[in-house]
């Protein structure tokens, strides 16, 4: 519970953290990161993003929802309970339900299914700091989407359809910046294809924005910022798109980063 | 009676184009993803669609009905006057919220620019001030698929994120040669 409690701590001090380390000439924006998440472990000690994974992890082994039992059970691919390298495979097919998940959504299926949790009881804050522990043990992992099941190839499919989809009062898609523009900058921002390893730095804090976003908050962040409205979490088109994105980048041989990652 | 019967079914076509690029199983995932996303998706305007379905690259055969239709869609500033105030023009350029322009291009004095878009340092300087150059900045930022179709370029004039007279602002602050644009060296130095 220790832990719990340094959290808010920790983040209250970032925002004067975050003012006093601006520069007046604009840094790489990797650069940058890398130089505040040295600062952070030389202030604190502890990255944001390993608080929110050892929230998740408490969470994890805690006995909770209806019927009093922990996460334990829930299997994410490799076994029950069976956590280091599961990350890399999801999204995927689950025999249990019938349905493809990627790690959210299996987190928030098992949440239902062991826990008794109902849908609407189910707190996103949880979900996306049990996320952060979960993929916290497939740090660096090769990435190993590779969609055979029926079911797996119909969510590809959606996900590549929905990639080409120019929609919206801004005529955007995803393709058209991170295909035909991949390798340039949005302002100081690199544009990345799947090829090129996008997805690989989800789940990440950002500093920016002094949140955890994971793979779903990322989808939603690029949809709003193009005047469409953001796909809601754990529904289809979110795990086509995160099932697109990571097969492409496991073609391509990708790795995740050290995960959770540190961001801008 | 037999014009009316076409009206209604050329009126029908994007409709039933949309419904062919999601399949029924697409497009109940599409809809399970709420209410808004799914209208923004669902119903792509015809154009939006032939982009779509090509992936942004038009075979050459429909290239020039695009190109024209594109064309058609361009409305013009009161007298034709296609450079306007180039102090709000840079306004609306250097506006993350407005026009957003320095996100893709390089040149602004007031922001250091991306590079998804050609850079327009010096776009006056380099270009002058005929009307034909007026004429045709006017008509990309209105309208860039009516120069590069399904280019990521925002068609500003055609999706009302900014009126003519606002277009004629930034035709101005590219091109007028008084313009900060003009004067003032780009943010970031030479790329």
């Amino acid at each position: 519970m220790r832990k719990v409690v340094l959290i808010p701590m920790i983040l209250a001090f970032v925002g004067a953290f975050f003012a006093l380390t601006q520069q007046d000439q604009p840094l790489d924006p990797f650069e940058e990161a890398m130089k505040q998440r040295e600062q952070y472990l030389k202030t604190f000690g502890i990255l944001p993003g390993d608080l929110f994974a050892s929230q998740g992890e408490e969470l994890f082994h805690t006995k909770r929802g209806p019927a009093g039992k922990s996460l334990e059970e829930c299997d994410f691919g490799l076994g029950p309970g069976q956590l280091e390298g599961a990350y890399p495979y999801l999204p995927r097919y689950f025999a249990d339900d019938g349905k493809v998940e990627d790690l959210e959504t299996r987190i928030v299926s098992c949440m239902q299914r062991i826990q008794g949790f109902k849908p609407q009881e189910i707190n996103r804050d949880d979900v996306v700091a049990l996320t952060t522990f979960v993929a916290s043990k497939s740090s660096k992992a090769k990435m190993q989407v590779v969609p055979k099941h029926p079911a797996e190839l119909a969510m590809y499919n959606l996900g590549k359809q929905l990639w080409y989809t120019r929609a919206g009062p801004r005529d955007m898609s995803c393709a058209v910046c991170h295909d035909d523009h991949a390798g340039k900058r949005v302002r100081l921002s690199p544009v990345m294809s799947p090829q090129q390893g996008l997805g690989s730095e989800w789940p990440a804090y950002r500093f920016e924005e002094d949140r955890m976003y994971t793979f779903e908050n990322r989808i939603q962040f690029c949809y709003a910022s193009v005047g469409i409205p953001a796909p809601a979490f754990y529904s289809e088109p979110q795990i086509a798109l995160t099932t697109y994105i990571l097969a492409e980048a496991t073609k391509a041989g990708h790795s995740f980063q050290e995960l959770p990652f540190f961001t801008r | 009676m037999r014009n009316l019967i076409w009206m209604v079914l050329a009126c029908m076509a994007p409709w039933a184009m949309a419904q062919s690029y999601f399949g029924p199983g697409e497009t109940k995932a599409v809809q399970g993803s709420g209410a808004k996303f799914a209208d923004a998706l669902l119903n792509m305007s015809a154009d939006q669609l032939q982009c779509s379905l090509h992936q942004n690259r038009l075979p050459a055969d429909a290239t020039p009905s695009f190109l024209a239709a594109q064309k058609a869609s361009i409305q013009y500033p009161k007298g034709d006057k296609f450079m306007g105030d180039w102090q709000k023009g840079g306004a609306i350029f250097n506006n993350l919220q407005k026009a957003n322009c320095f996100s893709c291009h390089f040149g602004s004095p007031a922001n250091l620019g991306g590079d998804v878009g050609p850079s327009l340092e010096k776009y006056g300087l380099q270009r002058g001030q005929s009307e034909a150059v007026q004429r045709y900045t006017y008509e990309v930022i209105y309208n860039a698929w009516s120069y590069f179709p399904c280019t990521v370029m925002y068609r500003f004039g055609v999706q009302g994120l900014l009126t003519p007279e606002e277009i004629a602002d930034v035709v101005a602050y590219l091109l007028n040669p008084a313009s900060d644009f003009n004067t003032k060296p780009a943010l970031g130095g030479k790329r």
